[in-house]
């Protein structure tokens, strides 16, 4: 196994350092781009709502000076990348007198789990199916049954959540229809029961993941083994008589899947995207739901934080992946590129 | 430099008969290997030459069975050893594979799995042919371990009994019994022993050419069919290669078939000499008769096509092959471009004429009753 | 697939057989996949044709049909039968604010398909300026935009969008297009230079640059008209791709809400609890129709990816 090259890994970690400072400014600058100021536009809304806001510029005053937003633009720009990397990403309005921090760490090991645990699903079927799509030795039935498994492929999550949560939730009532346990556990616990109910209730939401995305990957999968029967040494492999199922594993599969190694890093944050509006349909414990509230009670706060977190947690789970690409692909460390 | 023992022996390892392969395209199929039969001696190596495009490549892969769609067999026989290889079922022909036919293919550079170990891959083939069999089981592997601990004794320095260790650890746990095997192999075909754990990108052209040579004779096969094996490298790797390839092959006494259009690297390393036009085998010679007395016209084209360094010549070959592969012209394939073509040739296809032991001509004007013609004409170009 | 078996059992076998059709050489354009997504596409358009000619497209604006609950028509009985059918006024059924479901069908769909196609486009053309640049001028223009690509598509776009529509608030479908546009630019820029990148290696422009055509004409009159099925394969993916990121925040509840789209009709019924209560069709005729314009997006993608690589079609 070549060792990973520095200039490799050197490339892959800036990528990883920049995308969260882009991210983080992004998030930084984009309320302060938008006509007047949030805190402005937000209480603007409240009293929208509520029809009045008593002492509404008593209360714009006070939380701009609370947040600091009276601040020359550079000081809160630093102060807010010092707090980030001190993970200090304020107080929920919304939940005051809650921290972000404390609300997205209950929330984000459920996203991690969902979108982990239908990756790995997805990830295994679609490549499984696409080699067999591709295999010459796959029986006829098998050939005829994958594609038309496929047929979700390309349809939102969020849509086949909603078909999975109506039918198996609600008319043949097998699955529940929210929440990532059941709700007589009141805090999660390291028991049987309690991870069957996650099971039981992780099954829509990952579903309505895997159902409509494994396609993608079949699909990549069939063109990648089509380019690889053409390579010469299929052909020698052909030759030396080795067993078919032998040459599948070890000669197809195994170069196959590298680009589509690469092609998983490339749609983590498509992946993410998704599985946040899967978790709003199930009304899961995670990240999207999360975000959700914050959109509904107007917690810019929250939106922030939440958003960044996700980010974070996108870049990182690419940066792994780019990390362990080398470690498949014994050719990488000696390109450097 | 190569020995050329032309006697080997008359046993008949291959025989190939009326074999036939065609492309299909939709303009109708091209004929890419016409009728075309030759036998193959015991220990003999022979030597497939002729332009591009000629089918020398698809007639070593319709031997081995590997002609890619669109191409398909249309009929023949192909014997090797008295097994009818078109005959095989799928899992005979994958067990006969190797053992009987081997390939040292084209592009060496892409021929070997870029995701694998080369000791992986000569392992692979070893081993599914040969079966896993010669493993030691792990259990036993296990008591011999534990039999071989010791306590240091009071002198010995700590390093080597540490070594000690580390070495039967090794055995325990990643014994490779094929390891000396491939060793052998490797040192057969001039290969360092250092690139058994390497992949195939760290390997130089050579190298990776000389790994499919090991790999190509790891089981002695019967017959290995070398396709273009060293045109990829250049001029003084492949005179290197080519070499390896014939001490190999008399080392451990297999037939070879050698793929090229590099007449004068041929002339050193083969028996027999077999030119083919077209999808016809014109011509099929022992090799000193072919560069001293060509018979076929288009042999006679080719020897003269070889540039010498004594004197300059004009290129006599002036372009490909000419007609239309989907419709040949009637009788005598080569008659478009023969200098002594007369109208007997459009009439009638020439058949192989034997004109001595493993040397046979197909071309009329050594059939007894054109005689006055042939001599007539040969002296003309004598002449001139 | 057949020629490729036929012939295959004719080498084995070592018979005589003649291969089968050769529909790998037919017309590519003619491959069942991109002319059945074509079809579909063009059954949904002439639809919603027919329905702003005879039908009332106004019904589809706020409390247009009587507001009454439960809302008319397509009505879900649990027991045994199982009553399907609409009143004629409301023929698809009504939803809680009496808005007609066929009106917001008429006139939501084509709403939808334009902020995809909106957003795709404009990604597209920065995609194709940014990845012929790349591929074309190497260097640290190259790397620059190579960075900003990996940047870009590693940053989950629906995030930021949530940020930046949670400060506008909702806004109209042009912004929202553009705003989606402002993520779809990177995978087509990515797609654009990788093949660039191969053509400019390929013989025929090496050939075009060595006897000294300019770099323009060799772009335009030698590169992009073999780019052309890629470009399509990656517009249409980037419009799926837009049409989900539109989707997906108007069920967050970003979209325009006086003239609803597919995915506010969405948001509209998750709001008022429409599964609980059995209103299927007010959440499912939209996914349904959403679900069918995807297929037909995707059968476009996987024909014209076949036209782009003939080795998929030899697979077939």
């Amino acid at each position: 196994m070549g060792s990973l090259s520095l200039n490799y890994i050197v490339r892959r970690l800036l990528v990883f350092f920049l995308t969260l400072w882009v991210a983080a400014t992004l998030i930084f600058i984009i309320p302060r781009l938008a006509p007047g100021d949030p805190i402005t536009a937000m209480v603007a809304r409240m009293s929208q709502q509520a029809g009045f806001v008593e002492n509404a510029d008593l209360i714009i005053e006070g939380w701009k000076e609370r947040f600091g937003l009276n601040d020359p633009v550079y000081v809160q720009y630093l102060r807010y990348m010092g707090n980030l990397l001190r993970f200090d990403l304020g107080l929920a309005m919304a939940r005051f007198p809650s921290p972000v921090s404390q609300l997205v760490s209950r929330a984000l090991p459920w996203t991690i789990g969902l979108v982990g645990i239908a990756t790995l699903i997805f990830f295994t079927v679609g490549n499984l199916f696409g080699a067999l799509l591709a295999w010459t030795k796959t029986p006829k039935l098998v050939k005829v049954l994958i594609p038309m498994s496929m047929i979700f492929t390309s349809i939102p999550p969020l849509l086949a959540g909603l078909l999975l949560v109506y039918i198996f939730g609600f008319l043949l009532d097998i699955f529940p229809q929210a929440y990532a346990y059941h709700h007589s556990f009141r805090e999660p616990e390291f028991t049987l029961k309690f991870i069957g109910s996650v099971l039981h209730h992780g099954f829509l939401p990952a579903m309505a993941i895997v159902l409509v995305t494994f396609g993608y990957w079949a699909l990549g999968m069939r063109g990648m083994m089509v380019t690889i029967e053409g390579e010469d040494y299929m052909i020698l492999a052909q030759a030396k008589g080795l067993k078919p199922f032998y040459v599948l594993y070890r000669y197809m599969i195994r170069n196959a899947i590298l680009p589509q190694m690469t092609a998983l890093a490339v749609s983590i944050g498509t992946l993410v995207g998704g599985s946040v509006l899967v978790e709003v349909i199930f009304n899961y414990n995670g990240m999207g739901t999360l975000i959700f509230t914050a959109i509904r009670e107007q917690d810019f706060n929250l939106i922030q934080g939440t958003s960044f977190i996700l980010i974070v947690t996108s870049a990182l789970a690419v940066l792994i992946i780019d990390l362990s690409y080398p470690l498949i692909d014994p050719r990488i460390s000696l390109e450097g590129k | 430099m190569s020995e050329q023992n032309n006697s080997g022996s008359d046993r008949i390892v291959l025989n190939v008969d009326n074999l036939r392969i065609h492309y299909a395209t939709p303009q109708g199929d091209v004929i890419a290997v016409s009728d075309i039969s030759f036998k193959l001696y015991e220990g003999e190596t022979l030597g497939l030459v002729g332009e591009s495009g000629c089918g020398k490549s698809t007639t070593a892969y319709g031997i081995l069975q590997l002609v890619q769609p669109p191409g398909y067999i249309v009929h023949g026989s192909i014997e090797v050893e008295g097994t009818e290889v078109l005959d095989l079922t799928e899992e005979e022909l994958r067990k006969f594979r190797w053992t009987g036919l081997s390939l040292i293919p084209q592009g060496a550079m892409n021929s070997l799995n870029p995701t694998m170990r080369v000791k992986n891959q000569i392992i692979d083939v070893i081993e599914s042919h040969e079966g896993k069999a010669n493993y030691e089981p792990f259990k036993d592997r296990l008591i011999a371990f534990l039999r071989k601990i010791r306590r240091p004794s009071r002198k010995e320095p700590l390093r080597k009994y540490l070594g000690e260790w580390q070495r039967n650890l090794t055995l325990l746990l990643r014994y490779e019994p094929l390891k000396e095997r491939i060793f052998d192999l490797f040192q057969q075909v001039g290969l360092p022993n250092r690139i058994y754990n390497m992949y195939p990108h760290e390997l130089s052209g050579g190298m990776k050419q000389r790994v499919c040579i090991a790999m190509g004779v790891a089981l002695h096969p019967t017959v290995v069919i070398a396709d273009e094996a060293t045109s990829a490298l250049d001029v003084v790797v492949q005179r290197i290669v080519a070499q390896t390839l014939v001490e190999v092959k008399d080392e451990i006494g297999v037939s070879l078939i050698v793929i090229g259009h590099d007449m004068g690297l041929l002339a050193q390393i083969v028996d027999r000499i077999a030119v083919m036009y077209a999808g016809k085998m014109v011509e099929i010679a022992p090799v000193e008769n072919v560069y001293a007395n060509p018979l076929h016209p288009y042999t006679q084209l080719l020897i003269d096509s070889i540039p010498s360094i004594k004197e300059r010549k004009p290129l006599k070959i002036t372009e490909g092959i000419t007609h239309d592969p989907r419709n040949p012209p009637s009788g005598c394939i080569f008659r478009l471009r023969c200098p002594f073509a007369w109208e007997h040739c459009a009439l009638e296809e020439p058949p192989q004429i034997i004109v001595e032991e493993k040397h046979e001509v197909a071309c009329h004007l050594f059939d007894e009753q054109f005689e006055e013609r042939r001599s007539n004409a040969f002296a003309a170009i004598a002449n001139s | 697939m057949a020629a490729e078996a036929k012939t295959k059992t004719a080498v084995v076998a070592g018979g005589t057989k003649k291969a089968g059709a050769f529909n790998r050489f037919d017309n590519p354009w003619l491959n069942w996949k991109f002319l059945a997504g074509v079809s579909i596409l063009g059954i949904i358009f002439f639809l919603i044709f027919l329905g702003n000619t005879f039908w009332d497209t106004s019904l589809a604006l706020n409390a247009s049909a009587p507001l009454n609950l439960p809302p008319y028509g397509m009505e879900y009985q649990k027991g045994k039968n199982t009553i399907l059918v609409g009143v004629p006024e409301h023929p698809l059924g009504t939803e809680n604010s009496g808005r007609d479901m066929l009106a917001l069908l008429i006139v939501g769909t084509p709403r939808t398909l334009g902020v995809g196609a909106i957003a795709a486009s404009v990604g597209m053309l920065v995609g194709i300026f940014l990845g012929f640049l790349a591929g074309f001028l190497g260097g640290w223009i190259d790397d620059m935009i190579r960075l900003a690509t990996d940047i870009t598509i590693t940053i989950p776009s629906l995030l930021v969008l949530i940020v930046i529509q949670s400060v506008l608030g909702s806004v109209d479908l042009v912004t929202m297009a553009l705003l989606i546009s402002m993520f779809a630019w990177a995978t087509p820029t990515r797609y654009i230079r990788a093949q660039v990148l191969s053509m400019r290696e390929s013989g025929y422009v090496q050939m075009a640059r060595l006897s000294g055509v300019p770099v323009r004409d060799i772009m335009f009159k030698e590169i992009m008209p073999n780019l052309l099925p890629y470009l399509a394969a990656s517009y249409i993916g980037n419009m799926t791709g837009a049409i989900i990121s539109a989707v997906g925040l108007e069920v967050l509840g970003f979209g325009p809400q006086r003239i609803p789209s597919l995915g506010v009709a969405i948001f509209f019924s998750i709001e008022a609890a429409a599964l609980l209560r059995h209103m299927w069709w007010w959440w499912g005729i939209p996914t349904v129709i959403l679900a069918i314009v995807f297929i037909a997006l995707l059968l476009i993608n996987l024909g014209l990816d076949e036209i782009a690589n003939p080795r998929l079609r030899k697979a077939n």
